[in-house]
């Protein structure tokens, strides 16, 4: 709901330049223009604020007179206009990233969709996730796999995410609330939080959990950075990680890394609620529940009851051969 | 889905000859000319939108580590690419080819001006021209107006167009026209492409599988599909569909899963009473400790009587 | 008249034999000093190992995101278990009513001391964050069997140590006055915890109902700790561990590696303490019989908890077992299972292995068993888990302990063994009081003669 107020703000303001009414053109489509940038610019400050009220800046616009009232969006989303000189960036803190991370976007369902009949393990999924979350090359918040029952039954590469379950054997056995689920059904990590006793690890069927067994990659360079537990960086040593739907992209309207990153158009990525999934490589969007029934869509190890947010589509008519991947030998580096 | 893959189909096989032919845009598409003029704020708008939808494949500008696909999708930095005109350039990313997407129902037109200006920003010697006004080739002199509306009886969207010239006003016929709904990554369309009857109407319906906000409202977008006839006109509106969606919170109800807030009310009970039993006895036991203790100090202190009574 | 006092009389003089044969030990002797110099190297040296862990962090072992539990877990598994021999003793034999428990009830409490009271530690071994240890308190989450385990645990160290101490009170007073030529320091704490006992009849009688109620109060809480230890496991979904009969199948082992390191303790204090009268043949003998059942109905969870799965091989289930019994783990798994339990089982069922030479032999193998046997439960369900282990480094897929690892482990083994020492140093060992007063005892040593 939130993010539809957000983009509609935009649209309207569109809309004037392409009716012009007079010679002077130029003018009025730089100024709308403008005023549409102010406005993404609220979004976006808006998108990334959580304590108190938010006061986004019009950054563009220096020249403004004062006196002027501006429009912002509050934390409880009411559009609101205050006088311009009031208006002062806001930076999140630890709390308040911490407070909105645990919140999570009130009215979505987040669902993930992977078609394997086109997934030719070209690993860019990996590669992004691994370069968005400082991870070593052999530590996987998603790791693609390669999937053969029997010899008799084809073999697959398949993307393997956090399955974000809709009831989490992880969750339900961490001791100290650091992994947790939220209201859009993003099962994140609070590594502010988590004592390493890696209880999770033993409970999740779809091993989608890492744990840091030593400094992590990127201590060094993310030294003092405010810990943002939507994008679970910087990594602490003794604790653990995992997919985390790239909920610091959601929240500001964004793919997932992986999703956006694959060239074969495997990820498709949506709001439940909104019936709609986006493909990240083609960006065409489609009707969910026509998606998952045309083409069978299963969950992984549905026994288990764990009830997974993402689904797959199985390897059907695909219009290229396996051609088996033999991994390069990973070494563990320090 | 089958068209989709005969589309990739046709384009693996004619992979060969992609790659050496020269990817040619129609003459007419060519010239085609922004509306508006390049700037900051356009260039920064552009940034974003490569970065979502077109980094993934072209890398980052400049650094030469785009993906390795045949053909290979160029650096925007590079002559190649840098040598096509804006037009050449907007009609590529409209329509696509093989492995580059169609972004024609993912990105408005002035959101592929927008990344137009941000790559020419990599080009010193680039010089924008603009296209003044926008005209209709088959209204001329007149300007385009869509309105929407929502018809709750048999849930679909009546779109009307008029070409408005001074004070006349005459419908728009035998337009091509879509309908998208917003969604959060991108535009849905809905149902097929229309076209106007003669009172310039086109009707669409809405399916019952897409919810519209907790309120039912859907945010809906008409476009021209043929718009070098008339124009990039467009029109968003939020109609109220009447399928409202739902917006139940994943961790509202009790779960072992849940937060303590909302434990299963059995799991609380057994381990508070459960400790508070144990506790209770410890206490008990302690209790009795200090009664020896007690006893054993009376006694020390004569009170043999007080003792035995 | 003449015969009660005569009575009285006898009953003083057997308590001064019986005091002066316990408390001969109360001393700091050469031995203590240098087994306990012992025992502080070695820790050093352990501890050590476990600062560049602490340093480097949880990398330095041999686990990694498969197995990611293992030899820590095992020894936290293997302490909790052996702490349970305090119940299984004191309480159920006791309130049974078998009165050649009585010597051998508070050397099982001091086992169970020591071992739950480490437990705690080994847990915090094996954390990545033990700095974050109190988060447990602050935060914690009832729904976590980690929680309950930490209560439970708690809780049983507590009335363990009350189980311990409150039969102690009037030895201590007895002992008090017969501590000459011990340090000052030992008299005072020995006046203090004797919380002015006098051996008054409602002081007996007080005393006796405490102890009752915590005998019943202890079985239910042993039965939790281990029920929710092996909760641990048996609440995960995956093969190996994912079984309705992991807490009995728990319980049962924690009786068996219970009674063979209770059967351990006697045998030694018995030689060095020179406790021959008091800790008998009879007494040997008697537990013996304990062992050989408790390993029966052990050996009974055995062939559930393995048969069952074994007939319907069903997919991953049947790779963990073969990985048992004929693959990587086979030559732990068939060793730990005959020579272990099996054998040692068979043997005791004969008289001439329930002596007390042959029993501690008999013992130290089935401890070493039950202690491997921990690993062989812990580790070998997480290197086969629902989806494949593929493209990470090749040391992961198999765990291997480390050194620093084993030092950590040994170091919790060494803190227990120290607990065990300075209890039965600066404490008797054997119930003065109660051994003076049983006559039946001889009564029942004539039976077994018979
Ligand atoms: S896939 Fe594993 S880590 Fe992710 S939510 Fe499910 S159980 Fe938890
Ligand atoms: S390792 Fe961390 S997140 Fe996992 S269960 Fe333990 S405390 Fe919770």
């Amino acid at each position: 709901m939130t993010w539809q107020f957000f983009k509609q703000i935009p649209m309207s303001e569109k809309k004037k330049k392409e009716v012009p009414e007079d010679s002077k053109l130029d003018d009025i489509v730089e100024s709308s223009r403008r005023d549409f940038l102010k406005k993404v610019g609220i979004v976006g400050a808006a998108s990334v604020t959580g304590a108190a009220a938010i006061y986004a800046g019009y950054r563009h616009e220096k020249e403004k007179p004062s006196g002027e009232m501006v429009k912002v969006l509050t934390e409880d989303n009411r559009l609101v206009e205050i006088p311009k000189e009031q208006v002062k960036d806001y930076k999140p803190d630890l709390k308040a990233l911490q407070t909105r991370g645990r919140v999570g976007l009130k009215g979505k369902k987040w669902v993930m969709v992977l078609d394997l009949s086109k997934c030719r393990n070209a690993r860019k999924c990996v590669a992004a996730c691994q370069g968005a979350h400082h991870l070593r090359p052999y530590e996987y918040h998603i790791n693609t796999l390669v999937m053969q029952e029997s010899h008799n039954t084809p073999a697959y590469y398949m993307p393997k995410t956090c399955q974000h379950c809709d009831n989490p054997p992880c969750v339900s056995v961490c001791p100290v609330d650091a992994t947790f689920k939220r209201q859009d059904g993003i099962v994140l990590i609070d590594n502010e939080r988590c004592i390493g006793c890696r209880f999770c690890m033993a409970a999740c069927p779809y091993s989608a959990r890492m744990f840091h067994w030593q400094k992590p990659k990127g201590e060094e360079a993310d030294k003092g950075q405010e810990y943002n537990i939507e994008l679970n960086v910087p990594q602490k040593k003794g604790t653990i990680s995992k997919c985390l739907f790239s909920a610091d992209r959601l929240r500001e309207g964004m793919l997932p890394y992986c999703v956006s990153a694959c060239p074969n158009g495997v990820f498709y990525f949506g709001d439940e609620n909104e019936n709609a999934v986006t493909n990240g490589t083609t960006k065409e969007t489609v009707i969910l529940s026509e998606l998952l029934e045309k083409n069978g869509a299963y969950r992984l190890m549905p026994e288990l009851g764990t009830k997974p947010r993402v689904y797959y589509l199985p390897p059907k008519n695909r219009i290229f051969e396996f051609k088996q991947w033999t991994p390069p030998e990973y070494i563990e580096t320090t | 889905m089958r068209s989709f893959f005969l589309v990739i189909l046709t384009s693996l096989l004619l992979l060969p000859e992609l790659k050496a032919q020269e990817w040619v845009v129609p003459d007419d598409k060519k010239g085609k000319l922004s509306t508006f003029s390049f700037d900051d704020n356009t260039r920064k708008a552009g940034l974003k939108i490569y970065t979502t939808n077109c980094m993934s494949c072209h890398g980052m500008p400049g650094k030469g580590n785009s993906l390795k696909l045949v053909p290979p999708p160029p650096d925007p930095v590079s002559q190649q690419f840098q040598k096509n005109s804006d037009g050449e350039l907007f009609f590529k990313l409209q329509i696509g080819r093989g492995q580059m997407p169609s972004f024609k129902n993912v990105l408005s037109t002035d959101d592929i001006w927008d990344v137009i200006s941000y790559v020419r920003s990599f080009n010193t010697n680039y010089k924008q021209l603009i296209m003044p006004v926008i005209t209709s080739s088959a209204y001329p002199g007149s300007v385009i107006k869509m309105v929407l509306s929502y018809n709750q009886a048999d849930s679909s969207v009546i779109l009307e167009t008029s070409a408005v010239k001074g004070l006349s006003s005459v419908p728009v016929t035998d337009a091509a026209v879509k309908l998208f709904v917003h969604r959060t990554f991108g535009l849905l369309p809905v149902d097929e492409e229309k076209t106007t009857d003669k009172n310039g109407k086109a009707v669409f319906k809405i399916p019952h599988s897409l919810p519209g906000d907790t309120a039912g409202n859907i945010n809906v977008s008409a476009r021209f599909t043929n718009e070098d006839v008339f124009g990039a006109v467009s029109m968003d509106t939020v109609l109220n569909s009447a399928i409202k969606g739902t917006a139940v919170s994943l961790v509202a109800r009790r779960a072992i899963w849940n937060n303590m807030k909302n434990a299963p009310v059995w799991i609380l009970l057994t381990y508070i009473i459960g400790l508070f039993t144990a506790l209770a006895f410890i206490g008990l036991v302690l209790m009795k400790l200090r009664d020896v203790f007690i006893i054993g100090d009376t006694l020390s202190k004569g009170g043999e009587n007080e003792v035995n009574n | 008249m003449t015969t009660s006092h005569s009575g009285s009389a006898r009953h003083k003089e057997r308590l001064d034999s019986v005091a002066e044969d316990v408390l001969r030990n109360v001393r700091f002797n050469r031995g203590f000093i240098l087994w306990m110099g012992f025992l502080s190297a070695v820790l050093l040296v352990c501890l050590y190992a476990y600062v560049i862990q602490l340093r480097k962090g949880l990398g330095v072992t041999g686990l990694r995101d498969i197995t990611s539990w293992g030899m820590y877990i095992s020894q936290f598994v293997f302490f909790v278990a052996t702490s349970l021999i305090g119940m299984l003793i004191s309480s159920v034999l006791g309130l049974i009513g078998y009165k050649w428990v009585k010597p051998i009830a508070r050397i099982a409490e001091i086992i169970a001391v020591a071992f739950a009271a480490v437990a705690g530690l080994v847990i915090i071994s094996d954390m990545g964050r033990p700095d974050r240890f109190t988060y447990l308190f602050m935060y914690g989450r009832i729904q976590s069997p980690i929680l309950w385990d930490v209560t439970v645990v708690t809780t049983y160290l507590l009335v363990s140590l009350m189980l311990w101490f409150i039969p102690l009170v009037p030895d201590l007073a007895i002992a008090k006055d017969r501590l000459e030529g011990r340090p000052k320091l030992l008299v005072k704490v020995y006046e203090i915890l004797s919380i002015k006992w006098v051996n008054h009849p409602k002081q007996v009688e007080i005393l006796n109902s405490t102890i009752r109620i915590l005998l019943i109060l202890i079985v239910p809480l042993a039965f939790a700790i281990h029920t929710v230890t092996s909760w641990l496991f048996a609440l995960t979904p995956r093969a190996g561990w994912d079984s309705s009969i992991f807490g009995p199948y728990f319980i049962s082992g924690a009786f068996v590696s219970g009674t063979a390191a209770v059967i351990i303790a006697m045998y030694f204090y018995r030689k060095s303490y020179k406790l021959e009268k008091y800790l008998t043949d009879f007494h040997f003998e008697k537990i013996g019989r304990v062992l050989a059942l408790v390993s029966i109905v052990y050996i009974y969870f055995n062939i559930n908890e393995f048969l069952v799965p074994a007939y319907k091989m069903k997919a991953l289930d049947s790779i963990h077992l073969q990985e048992l019994f004929s693959g990587e783990y086979a030559l732990l798994f068939w060793g730990v299972q005959l020579f272990g339990l099996l054998i040692p089982t068979i043997l005791l069922l004969f008289r001439q292995f329930r002596k007390p030479l042959p029993m501690m032999v008999i013992a130290l193998f089935v401890l070493a068993g039950s202690w491997l046997k921990r690993i062989l439960i812990v580790v070998p369900p997480q290197a086969h888990p629902f989806l494949p282990v593929q493209n990470v480094p090749i040391q992961w897929v198999i765990y291997k302990p480390t050194l620093i690892e084993s030092l950590v482990t040994l170091a919790t083994l060494i803190l227990v063994l120290m607990i065990i020492t300075i209890l039965s140093k600066l404490f008797p060992v054997l119930p003065i009081q109660e051994l003076a007063e049983e006559e039946n005892a001889d009564l029942e040593k004539q039976e077994f003669n018979n």
